[in-house]
């Protein structure tokens, strides 16, 4: 808005009339007043934006209207028009806050000047106005835009399925959310600003956390890992956590982790497993009816030749008969002892034992079956393995398996001229396994047999094998977290590895 | 004189049990373990029938059929097979080979599913040469 109404107070009613045209002229709207009480009278009426105002009027002069004016409204633009060296008046008016002075007589061109003075000054406060105003509701604005934010982030920090923790610069805890509380088990109040990392996670995770904030300089999240956290009243929860750290202008302002509780996840991938492994039982025992009834046979040829030396006395046809009936009552208990492995849930049970020795057991039982077979059957042990803890069983059961596949794949294997033989090596791998690598020259595998290596009830046997083994073996490794790892090559063998997690026993 | 009949088998319990039959009645049991040394036994001794496995490692039961069967000199020589294999999956394959190969290989005379008994087999081997 432009100042533009101004009101022209003189004595001297030429004056007045004369220094109006002269403003109209230029396009201003002009009221007059001929002394200072009817200049008051107009200026509290109309409200101009300027007053033009001599100095020297009878009674109410200018510096009073001035001052009276500036009561009213100190931001009104007043302009005095003095006689020369007039320097006290000019002194007083400054005082009271008049903004301009012309010399008397008035002329056109030094009103001018004040004018657009006065008006520069009316507008540059009105924008300065408008810009407080606007500063105010801006600010105004953004402490509810930042009030509205950190509510909403309160609120999803309360109300996080996560448990969300973040400590400070110092490893001070900050930020404990109900979630985390729940899963700690410690309550908000014990912790927040009084505990640290040590006091809340396990050794293990507070240096993973430390490690990182050490490592890093810019902002990035840890991949989710998984681990176990101590509950207060001593509960172990499986979680999956990350965390990320926080820098302000290239500075460490410290860690916000998340966890996440998986004991629900884990239960139910437990239920899974198991019920899957059911299932996986009775779809093979179509492919186990086969089997069984080689066993069946096997039992009935064997009463036969029995039944024949009975009858004959014939020692030799009742011993032939008995060792058939003994090698299927065998594969009955073999069978059985693989069912049961593969179906129930079983915990390994760590104790000390040698490997080496574990191994060189098994070698020793199917040394004659692999003698008889025309394979040799030869070992590479690495004895810094020693004494380790682990769950025996697990390991005479994979090796027994692994082993007696690989004398059957070179029994398979159509070269004859082939010099078959079967080598089971053991060693540490940098990751801290004790491994067993049983390496044969036998048939190998194609990329079908692979595929459903270890799918149950499949076997690559015809009805001499259950379908089983493989599958029995790597759930025992597993449930050892261990690894089982195949290569092989059609026509030129197979190898496979079991890795075991390498404990020394004290 | 006894007249002799080569059981080729790769598992040993059923190599002794067939093997006793055969004494049993008589007749001469030679043996062998696989498709090869099935064939080799056949073209040394010339078995008056051979008793055949399916599935064996070495060249099984179905190739050394096969085999005998496109033998001018072999092919007379009865076949009984004795297997676990069912019948109908035997007939696929061998359907399935002759429109591979070309040509029709005649089905065995005589086809025994195991379990079989004693009084079963010799009865399917006097059928074939008394």
């Amino acid at each position: 808005m432009s100042a533009n109404k101004i009101l022209i107070v003189d004595d001297e009613e030429i004056i007045v009339r004369l220094l109006s045209m002269s403003l109209r002229s230029d396009g201003y709207e002009t009221l007059s007043a001929y002394n200072g009480e009817q200049g008051l009278e107009v200026f509290k009426s109309e409200s101009p934006d300027i007053v033009v105002t001599d100095i020297k009027m009878p009674g109410m002069d200018g510096l009073e209207l001035l001052k009276k004016i500036k009561q009213i409204d100190v931001e009104k633009e007043v302009i005095i028009v003095t006689g020369h060296g007039d320097i006290d008046s000019t002194i007083t008016a400054l005082q009271y806050g008049a903004s301009d002075f012309i010399n008397k007589p008035v002329r056109d061109e030094a009103l001018a000047i004040a004018l657009e003075r006065a008006k520069a000054k009316i507008d540059i406060r009105e924008k300065l106005k408008e810009y407080t105003e606007n500063l105010e509701v801006k600010i105004a604005e953004a402490t509810e835009d930042i009030r509205r934010k950190s509510n909403f982030q309160r609120l999803l920090i309360r109300s996080s399925n996560d448990a969300i923790v973040a400590f400070d610069h110092d490893w001070k805890v900050v930020v404990y959310n109900p979630e985390a509380a729940k899963m700690f088990g410690e309550a908000a109040k014990d912790v927040r600003n009084i505990m640290t990392i040590d006091d809340l996670y396990t050794p293990k995770i507070a240096q993973i956390f430390k490690n990182q904030a050490k490592k890093e300089k810019k902002q990035s999240a840890l991949p989710w890992r998984e681990n176990t956290i101590n509950a207060k009243d001593g509960r172990k929860i499986p979680v999956r956590y990350t965390s990320n750290v926080l820098y302000k202008e290239g500075n460490f302002v410290g860690t916000v982790s998340f966890f996440q509780d998986l004991t629900e996840i884990k239960r139910l991938e437990t239920e899974l497993v198991q019920s899957e492994r059911l299932a996986a039982v009775g779809q093979t025992v179509s492919g186990l009816a086969h089997y069984v009834k080689n066993i069946l046979i096997g039992l009935q040829g064997g009463s036969y030749v029995v039944d024949v030396g009975i009858a004959k006395n014939n020692t030799e046809k009742l011993k032939i008969g008995w060792q058939t009936i003994k090698r299927n009552i065998k594969r009955i208990g073999d069978l059985t002892q693989d069912l049961l492995t593969y179906s129930k849930q079983r915990e390994p049970e760590s104790e000390p034992c040698l490997p080496n020795d574990i191994a060189d057991d098994v070698i020793e039982l199917v040394t004659d079956v692999a003698g008889l077979n025309g394979v040799d059957i030869s070992k590479e042990f690495d004895n810094s393995i020693g004494e380790v803890m682990a769950d025996s069983q697990t390991i005479h059961r994979s090796l027994l398996n692994l082993i007696n596949n690989a004398i059957d794949a070179c029994v398979e294997d159509e070269n004859v001229a082939k010099k078959h033989k079967v080598t089971v090596k053991s060693y540490r791998d940098k990751n801290n396994h004790f491994c067993f690598e049983v390496e044969d020259n036998g048939c190998g595998m194609d990329k079908d047999i692979q595929k459903q290596l270890f799918d149950p009830m499949f076997s690559s046997k015809g009805g001499k094998g259950t379908g089983l083994g493989l599958l029995v073996t790597s759930k025992l490794i597993e449930e050892h977290k261990g690894v089982i790892e195949t290569k092989t090559s059609p026509g030129s063998g197979s190898t496979f590895t079991i890795k075991l997690p390498y404990e020394k026993a004290n | 004189m006894s007249k002799k009949v080569l059981v080729v088998d790769d598992d040993q319990d059923v190599r002794s049990f067939v093997v006793t039959v055969l004494e049993e009645n008589q007749y001469i049991p030679l043996v062998a373990q696989d498709g090869i040394e099935g064939f080799e036994m056949i073209e040394k001794e010339k078995p008056d029938l051979v008793i055949l496995d399916v599935l064996m490692p070495r060249g099984s039961g179905i190739r050394l059929y096969r085999k005998l069967k496109t033998d001018e000199n072999l092919n007379q020589i009865p076949i009984i097979m004795f297997t676990g294999i069912a019948l109908r999956s035997f007939l696929k394959s061998q359907k399935a080979l002759d429109e591979f190969k070309g040509g029709e290989i005649p089905m065995p005379d005589i086809y025994l599913e195991k379990p079989v008994g004693p009084e079963e087999l010799v009865a399917a081997i006097k059928k074939k040469i008394g």
